[in-house]
């Protein structure tokens, strides 16, 4: 019986022994740079107007039924031919305005695309999804108040 | 707030456009929208609605009459 339980206990202290080493082991080493990324969207932003390079200088969420509501998508990297597109949606899913533009960026750049509607605008929820060569590459929320 | 049972809002008279400060390639597209023309897009791209028929002869395999094309055809737009 002694015998049996002294088994137990460098059993137990043998596990606890190899346990410890594990937390000791040499860290992982760090993970493989990821590859370059050539061309991405790093943001988009929505306003009543773009200045020359095509950003927002003020940003907005919200709008009134007469506005120009435009979105201002930045991007990073170089491109020799790429393809952004804009769709904007409803809050019923409904698509509001879909549009493209053909870029080829050679560094960083501002993209914009604009939607009016001479009647108003009906008030609700509404949004702007971006993609790039038919991938999603961002998308940004707003809304039409009275 | 639009209700869900309202009509469905009608957005056919949504106007849009877009423009990059980054060049366009060597060669352009344009997805034709509701309501284009050639001339329409013509005057859009290049200021001149006269330069349509350059957007007709560089998509004559997509275009077979220029007073019909349709939405979410893709055109290639030539350099001006």
């Amino acid at each position: 019986m002694i015998a049996h339980a002294r088994h137990w206990s460098v059993m137990v202290a043998s596990l606890a022994g190899a346990a410890v080493a594990c937390k000791k082991a040499p860290p992982p080493p760090p993970p493989a740079a990821p590859p370059a990324v050539t061309f991405s969207v790093t943001g988009v932003t929505l306003g009543k107007a773009v200045v020359a390079d095509r950003s927002v200088a003020q940003p907005l969420t919200t709008f009134g039924p007469k506005d120009t509501i435009y979105a201002s998508v930045a991007t990073v990297g170089t491109s020799a031919s790429a393809t952004m597109a804009a769709l904007w949606t409803f809050q019923t899913g409904q698509t509001v305005f879909a549009d493209t533009q053909a870029i080829a960026p050679q560094g960083p750049a501002h993209t914009e695309f604009h939607i009016s509607k001479p009647s108003g605008w009906p008030v609700g929820k509404y949004k702007v999804t971006i993609s790039l060569d038919g991938a999603p590459a961002g998308a940004q929320d707003f809304e039409v108040h009275r | 707030m639009t209700k869900p049972d309202d009509p469905m809002p009608d957005f056919s008279d949504v106007q849009g456009g877009s423009s990059s400060s980054a060049p366009p390639p060597a060669t352009r597209t344009y997805t034709v929208k509701a309501g284009d023309s050639l001339s329409k897009i013509a005057k859009q791209i290049y200021g001149d609605a006269n330069k349509w028929r350059a957007i007709y002869q560089a998509n004559t395999d997509k275009i077979k009459n220029p007073d019909l094309i349709h939405p979410g055809q893709v055109l290639t737009i030539p350099p001006a």
